[in-house]
């Protein structure tokens, strides 16, 4: 297991908002946290990096124990957080942007450029502009983008079709599906669920903090509860 | 809480007047000591009113000395020169400087312009406001100064009388500060210090609030300057400038506790206190001062009250449940520092 | 008249030097520092101290400034360290408390024991002429050290990694934070920076008039007037602001007297403020 969570509290401020929550990611696969809103997917993966210390419990990378690293040494071992905000630099051209996205690993900055191009051609027509003026569609490729530029082992991907069309949603899963045939360890939010399930191999059901269902996604697709409450089948 | 939810509510406020009335017996006769006390209440109100202005609406207005000084110099000038009963004219002084306050504060919201932007746009009036003076010699008298001893105002050039008019000053405006905190106005201002975005969607109007809190703010503000200018018997720039004015009431606030009924009265007590401790220092005052900040700011970091609040709550079970001065004002300094909002999962 | 201009530009450089620093440190640290006029005066008195004991000029101008740096680096680790604790706006009230009172301890510490202290260098040539203008020479050094000192700057910031690296803080700390960036080690090297800057201008100040030890409010004042009309978080607008409103308070002591030319400084710098909130150069960092 790449990264492991095991017994997990954490809380904003006084309201606990994730309670003993355990999951397990192994190298190469793509997990799937889905929930409604305020059940903490967010929270979860802000604790996994460390923008939030747990409470109790312990997260494991890669072997090693980082509870206490902050978010900028979680990034550099490996693990980069791409958040539902995408925390761009808008004053800053898109490739200034991804320069400092492979800061970790900055001699292999050109190959890592062309991958990114590559990926998103969009990106590359757009070099040279400042990051405020992209699309919702194109910030959010730039967010996952400047990620891969430092060469992540695992990638933290929360709710990334957020406020996109439908077209732009469907070309970014399928460069993720991409990225995932490549071999990156993906964590994502959702709260499209049909589109998480779809990607990933396994998924986590967080409701009010704590993991209520878990297995492989194509198990829960057809799970008849998640059926009700996520895909409004019944 | 109690069968009298009046007398509840300022009990507080009733208690701390007769402290303060007190103090006279304690100094001794002395006209050092009773003016040292005198100089501190007017302080105190000034710190109640920049907590309503900064500490409620969040707008930091550094411009306490220069509104005061509007306030005492408009007053003074027309009792001089229009030969005008301070009955009149001190109105007219408090409205100035109302007036002023709300149009800085009007101006500021219609410009969206954030904290420190409404602190160095008023910073700036500060400055302004002393050249101003000493640029219109013939109407202020410059540097010299304007006497304002024998212009109408008798009651306030005898030293205890004076006392207590300013601790009735002082309790007039901490009445009106809990009435205040206490309406649907008062509940718009704690949303507001929280999250403006928030309290504005939610149907406050915030424009109309932060006027209001800076209208009132400075309307006491400026009441302080005419009856402390009328008091000193003579003004003079230097009184009110920046260094003067609001950097005590700044430190007074934060070290009483922002948000906090008595938290200014306490904090301006507490630095009378020390300034006065500090002074045979001589020259090195200033640095024992600045040492003094920043070790009471590390140590103290939500102000006086609320860590004193912390301390007696353990006892609470021991105090008179007719209490309420340790009733928190509101929950803000509750809050755990570095705060996050929790955001929709 | 250009002679008025000339002494604008002149002043208005060393007004930049001081927005320049505060904007960084705000930019980098979200802290406002209110001791930054401290840092100019600290550069020109360890200078003085190093003139007085026989030391060349230049050494002694450039100890002055590696002096201030030095400090501004020991602050950022020492006192401000309960203010990055918090984020936001309480480590900017924190951060302002912290920095008012350092300003008092070393304003009240300078003051008592520097008390006759001034500092006044002169150039072997008083002035030269510049198709057919006079200058003084001492204008004309410090406005070339400062154009140079922001060349390089722009320079650093717009084309080095780490230039790059301080960008992307001053945009978002959060974002530059994924990214692997420790944001307090940059800190703290741009910390050092802007105070160096500002004890150049402490510096200058002592070349074309006169430090005293009491200036230093002053000078924070005047910083951080500047820093906010250039918008708080950008540093060419820290150098247009300097430089616009160093102009009109020489053209306005010229033509008016010092006074009101003061006067209207400040009720410039309001009006800027209030006509355009994000600063100068808003759409441009």
């Amino acid at each position: 297991m790449i990264v492991r969570v095991e017994g997990v509290h954490a809380s904003y401020g006084p309201a606990l908002v994730l309670r003993d929550v355990s999951l397990g990611v192994s190298p190469s696969e793509a997990v799937a946290v889905i929930g409604p809103n305020g059940a903490g997917k967010t929270t979860l993966l802000r604790t996994i990096i460390g923008m939030i210390r747990p409470t109790q419990g312990r997260i494991s990378y890669d072997g090693q124990v980082c509870n206490g690293l902050r978010a900028f040494e979680t990034a550099r071992l490996g693990m980069v957080y791409v958040p539902a905000e995408r925390e761009l630099f808008s004053g800053m051209t898109v490739l200034e942007n991804l320069e400092l996205g492979s800061y970790r690993n900055f001699r292999n900055m050109p190959e890592r450029l062309s991958f990114v191009f590559e990926l998103f051609p969009h990106l590359e027509e757009r070099r040279q502009q400042f990051a405020s003026t992209l699309s919702g569609g194109e910030q959010q490729m730039l967010a996952i983008g400047r990620a891969l530029m430092g060469c992540p082992k695992v990638l933290l991907l929360d709710e990334p079709s957020t406020g996109l069309a439908p077209k732009t949603v469907a070309e970014l899963y399928r460069q993720l599906a991409r990225l995932k045939t490549a071999g990156l360890t993906m964590i994502i939010t959702e709260q499209q669920v049909p589109l998480a399930l779809s990607l990933t191999d396994r998924a986590y059901v967080l409701e009010q903090g704590s993991i209520r269902l878990s297995g492989k996604s194509a198990d829960l697709v057809g799970n008849p509860e998640i059926k009700a409450a996520y895909l409004g089948v019944t | 809480m109690s069968r009298w939810p009046i007398f509840s509510r300022y009990a507080d406020l009733v208690l701390l007047a007769i402290l303060l009335a007190l103090v006279p017996a304690f100094a001794a006769g002395s006209p050092y000591y009773l003016r040292l006390a005198t100089l501190a209440v007017v302080y105190m109100g000034w710190t109640v009113a920049f907590n309503l202005i900064f500490g409620h609406t969040k707008q930091l207005f550094l411009c306490v000395g220069a509104l005061a000084g509007l306030a005492a110099y408009v007053t003074a000038v027309l009792s001089q020169q229009l030969q005008l009963s301070p009955w009149i004219t001190i109105p007219i002084g408090v409205a100035a400087a109302a007036g002023l306050g709300a149009l800085f504060s009007y101006v500021s919201v219609l410009r969206g312009l954030g904290v420190i932007f409404v602190g160095i746009v008023t910073l700036a009036f500060s400055l302004i406001f002393q050249n101003l003076v000493l640029g219109l010699r013939q109407f202020t008298n410059g540097e010299t100064g304007l006497v304002t001893r024998g212009l109408g105002f008798a009651l306030l050039e005898h030293p205890l009388a004076a006392y207590y008019l300013f601790i009735v000053a002082l309790t007039l405006a901490l009445v009106v500060y809990s009435f205040v905190m206490g309406s649907r106005m008062g509940f718009a201002f704690r949303a507001l210090s929280d999250d403006e975005l928030t309290a504005e969607l939610s149907g406050i109007d915030v424009t109309v609030c932060k006027v209001i809190a800076a209208a009132l703010g400075s309307a006491i503000i400026g009441m302080g300057g005419t009856l402390y200018g009328f008091y000193n018997g003579i003004i003079s720039p230097g009184l009110f400038s920046f260094a003067n004015v609001d950097i005590p009431v700044l430190i007074s606030l934060l070290l009483g506790g922002m948000r906090t009924r008595l938290g200014p009265v306490i904090g301006a007590a507490v630095f009378a206190v020390i300034e006065e401790f500090v002074r045979p220092f001589g020259q090195l005052n200033v640095l024992v001062d600045g040492l003094l900040l920043i070790v009471l700011f590390i140590a103290f970091r939500e102000g006086l009250v609320v860590n004193v609040r912390k301390a007696l709550g353990r006892t609470a079970m021991l105090w008179p449940t007719w209490l309420p001065a340790l009733a928190p004002d509101d929950m803000s300094n509750a809050r755990p520092s570095g705060k996050m909002s929790p955001r929709a999962e | 008249m250009t002679a008025t201009l000339f002494d604008g530009i002149v002043q208005g450089l060393q007004l930049s030097l001081l927005a320049a620093g505060i904007t960084l440190i705000y930019g980098l640290g979200g802290v406002l520092n209110l001791a930054h006029g401290q840092f100019a005066v600290l550069g020109g008195v360890a200078a003085k101290l190093l003139l007085d004991r026989g030391a060349h000029p230049m050494l002694a101008g450039i100890s002055g400034i590696v002096a201030a740096g030095l400090f501004g680096l020991l602050v950022d680790r020492s006192l401000l360290l309960p203010a990055y604790r918090y984020r936001g706006e309480e480590r900017l009230l924190l951060g302002l408390i912290l920095t008012l009172g350092l300003s008092f301890v070393i304003d009240g510490y300078l003051n008592y024991v520097f008390s006759d202290f001034s500092l006044t260098l002169s150039l072997p040539i008083a002035s030269v002429q510049i198709a057919g203008i006079p200058m003084r020479t001492a204008g004309l050094m410090t406005s070339l050290i400062a154009v140079m000192v922001f060349l390089a700057l722009f320079a650093f910031l717009r084309w080095t990694l780490l230039g790059k690296t301080i960008r992307s803080i001053i945009e978002n700390e959060v974002g530059a934070e994924l990214c692997g960036i420790d944001p307090v080690r940059t800190r703290t090297i741009i910390v050092g920076l802007a105070t160096m800057m500002a004890g150049l201008a402490g510096i200058a100040q002592g070349l074309f008039s006169s430090l005293g030890t009491e200036m230093g409010p002053g000078f924070t004042i005047l910083g951080l007037l500047v820093a906010v009309v250039g918008g708080v978080r950008s540093i060419n607008g820290a150098l247009v602001a300097g430089v616009f409103l160093g102009i009109v308070n020489a053209f306005a002591s010229r033509y008016i007297g010092a006074y009101v030319a003061f006067i209207i400084l400040l009720a410039t710098a309001m009006a800027t403020i209030l006509l355009r909130p994000s600063g100068l150069l808003a759409r441009f960092t």
